[in-house]
């Protein structure tokens, strides 16, 4: 169990060797001394190296605060979360660091809009002071060529599709070299035919790098479609309802989503979403 | 399901008849005899390029022009190309790299992306201009549609959009070479051009016309009884533009440089300050919570309290006549940046700080990079107000205290009721003012191109 005998060990059954997150009966209260809002009910989930887990769970339930504990943006309030064997956050240290090995990826897109494609995309090493800039610009160049975004380069996020922006700010996360990839809803803004692309880049992506991929969605398909696991969660408080293996063999493309297998997974997903949807909407309705 | 296809349509080589019956799709090729454009297609290689192939990129040297057979490539525009539409999907019959034949360019004004797998004919421009100058009459008719077909897609600046002559081929080479500055003034006059060919400067004019207008018909033609002892509009003008002036002040007089001269270093030492101060405590207030509730509360309280106001305390802390106008003039511009700056850092979506951190970025890095560039925006908002504002108070202080200035001007020309005056000084310190935050304005888009691109993709 130690720290050190976790780390460098074997690859995972991903391929992976490092990324492991590890979420211990995680709490989150917000404003514990006011109106007790608890976000985060006991939570545990165990997500090995490498993996892509997907989380779902109805509008309101806590996926994201659940993300921003993991990221370090908010404390928790009891539990522990850690990464590869290191604590982040936990008894005596509330809020975990934001750092590089855990980049977000966020829902309305955070490139910075005054600075050009480039530069967001070479902006970690250089503030690191991990390169020097010229190295930095030179790897981003790289990066963003392979990710078919050379073009884009000069252009600031403003002028850029949302699509490209989205692939650009991913290519800004992988710059750092992440252990793991935490995205909230990424693509929700998306119409469906851009989402179909950027799913296959994201996953043309990760078979090149293989870093733990932690993402929040509310589309079902999207989940299946990419996830080894999906991670139903309950509404409010949330915490993992069901974990459904995605038994359809990566790599995957879009012939994945006619298949048998992936109809009776939707339909399996579907009913538990379904379940606390219906409990979220109720649990509004009292309020109300 | 994408990647299996990869295949499709290559390999087969186009024949001549293949190649000519594209060309003939194609703009500019659409009207050539058919034993030129036989030849032609002798010219134009196949080549095949798998998608994601950069075919070249924005500033390469341009030797050759490409007709896509089939698949698409993404030609987008560097901006310096000043074009209408920057980026376009280009596919079989589109003619791309024409900037090899352009009369003042010869390097590669685009940047072109295979957007999935594409099979082109490469032309080598130079073999083309060599096959025209056989057909002279074919060729300046293709350079021509080559030049419409340009001005049609993209809407270049014309200087950009000219093609060689092939008649003339020796002057066309020396075109080639027109110095940077040359194309810049270019650049410049092409703006204007476009400038004066849009309704705005007309709706300007028209503007000021009937202020103008209005000026000259109450006063001097119906003689309003309000407007009596009022200074007609001719009168003004006479006595501004007059060598000799009735009432001692026209552009012939050097006191009213000196008056202008006066009033403007008073407003750009208060603007200045106030600036670096402003800037300073809005960054803070809107950074530091603690700061704000120090300050915030102290700064709202002294906010309302108008210059007038402070004239008395002024005078007697500063003493010194111009140190206390230059206060003046500074208070009121100081509360606008100050206000403005600290509403642009709570503007900035938390989104952006969050990332910054966990890109890596320390607090004082979030500072430098996402605080001080995100409240930009509204800093040049309350810059431009703060300026106007300064011109503002700077007349309330000069009529208080000194004895220059165009604030000055107007209050002891109203004691000496010389009124004609008064609209001399009114009129320039108005043209003065707009020409201050004019400039405001420009080194506020200079410094956010970011934001000035991004505003033109929404067709502002
Ligand atoms: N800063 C906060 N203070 C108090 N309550 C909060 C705060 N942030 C979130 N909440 C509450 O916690 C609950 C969970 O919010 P969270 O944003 O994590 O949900 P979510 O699952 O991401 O929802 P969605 O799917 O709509 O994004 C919500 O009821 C929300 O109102
Ligand atoms: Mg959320």
């Amino acid at each position: 169990m130690s720290a050190v005998m976790n780390r460098n060990t074997q690859p995972s059954k991903y391929g992976a060797t490092r990324g492991a997150i590890q979420i211990k009966n995680v709490d989150k209260i917000y404003d514990p001394e006011g109106a007790a809002v608890k976000a985060v009910d006991n939570c545990t989930l165990d997500i090995p190296a490498g993996e892509i887990c997907m989380v779902v769970g109805p509008s309101g339930c806590g996926k994201t605060t659940l993300l921003n504990a993991i990221a370090g943006f908010h404390s928790i309030t009891s539990g522990e979360i850690t990464l590869d064997g290191e604590l982040l956050c936990g008894p005596g240290k509330p809020q975990a660091e934001p750092g590089s090995d855990r980049v977000v990826v966020f829902q309305n897109g955070a490139l910075f809009p005054w600075k050009t494609n480039l530069e967001n995309v070479a902006f970690g090493p250089i503030v690191q002071g991990k390169m020097s800039k010229k190295e930095a610009y030179e790897k981003a160049r790289s990066l963003m060529a392979d990710a078919g975004l050379g073009r884009s380069e000069r252009n600031y996020p403003g002028e850029i599709s949302s699509g490209v922006r989205r692939r650009v700010e991913i290519v800004r996360a992988l710059m750092n070299d992440p252990a793991v990839l935490l995205l909230d809803e990424p693509y929700r803004a998306l119409d469906s035919l851009t989402k179909s692309v950027m799913h296959e880049s994201l996953l043309e992506t990760y078979y090149k790098n293989k870093v733990t991929i932690f993402f929040i969605t509310h589309d079902l398909e999207e989940a299946i479609f990419l996830g080894h696991r999906v991670v139903i969660m309950t509404s409010r408080p949330c915490r993992p309802k069901k974990i459904l293996e995605v038994d359809i063999p990566h790599p995957r493309d879009y012939n994945a989503l006619t298949s048998t297998r992936f109809r009776e997974l939707m339909d399996e997903t579907m009913d538990a979403v379904h379940e606390e949807a219906v409990k979220a909407f109720e649990a509004g309705e009292k309020e109300g | 399901m994408t990647t299996d296809n990869s295949k499709t349509g290559v390999g087969q080589g186009l024949d001549q008849a293949a190649k000519a019956a594209l060309l003939r799709e194609t703009m500019p090729f659409k009207t050539v005899p058919d034993a030129t454009l036989r030849r032609i297609a002798d010219l134009a290689k196949e080549e095949t390029l798998p998608a994601g192939t950069r075919l070249y990129n924005e500033g390469d040297r341009a030797d050759d022009l490409f007709v896509i057979a089939s698949g698409k490539i993404e030609h987008a525009l560097g901006p310096e190309a000043e074009a209408s539409k920057l980026v376009k999907m280009v596919k079989r019959g589109d003619v791309i790299g024409w900037a090899a034949l352009l009369s003042t360019k010869q390097r590669r004004l685009a940047t072109t992306v295979a957007e999935a797998d594409t099979q082109i004919l490469r032309i080598n421009a130079q073999k083309l201009r060599d096959l025209f100058q056989n057909d002279q009459q074919t060729g300046d008719m293709v350079m021509s549609r080559f030049a419409t077909m340009i001005k049609e897609d993209y809407t270049l600046p014309d200087w950009l959009a000219k093609t060689r002559s092939i008649g003339e081929g020796t002057v066309a080479r020396s075109e080639a070479e027109v110095p940077v500055s040359e194309s810049r003034l270019a650049l410049l006059g092409y703006r204007l051009g476009l400038w004066v060919k849009s309704p705005k400067p007309y709706l300007m004019i028209t503007g000021f016309t009937a202020v103008l207008l209005f000026w000259h018909f109450s006063v001097d033609v119906f003689e309003w009884p309000r407007f009596r002892n009022m200074p007609g509009l001719v009168e003004v003008i006479t006595e501004w533009l007059s060598r000799d002036p009735i009432y001692g002040l026209s552009v012939w007089t050097p006191e009213y440089y000196t008056h202008i001269i006066v009033s403007i270093r008073r407003v750009f030492i208060a603007f200045l300050l106030a600036t670096a101060l402003g800037v300073t405590l809005g960054l803070f207030m809107g950074w530091s919570k603690g700061v704000r509730e120090f300050v915030f509360p102290v700064f709202e309280t002294l906010r309302p309290v108008p210059i007038l106001a402070w004239v008395p305390l002024a005078i007697i802390i500063f003493f010194h006549p111009e140190s206390t106008v230059i206060f003046l003039t500074f208070l009121a511009s100081f509360y606008a940046t100050a206000l403005n700056t600290m509403l642009g850092v709570d503007s900035i979506d938390e989104s952006y700080s969050r990332a910054a951190s966990c890109l890596g970025a320390n607090k004082w890095q979030v500072f430098r990079h996402v605080i001080v560039p995100g409240a930009l925006p509204f800093i040049f908002t309350g810059l431009q107000i703060s300026v106007g504002v300064a011109w503002f108070s700077l007349v309330a202080a000069e009529m208080v205290s000194g004895e220059f200035g165009l604030g000055f001007v107007i209050n002891t020309s109203y004691t000496m009721v010389k009124y004609p005056t008064i609209v001399i000084g009114m009129i320039t310190l108005g043209a003065v003012g707009y020409t201050t935050s004019a400039m405001v304005r420009m080194l506020g888009d200079h410094l956010m191109q970011w934001r000035v691109r991004e505003l033109a993709m929404g067709g502002r």
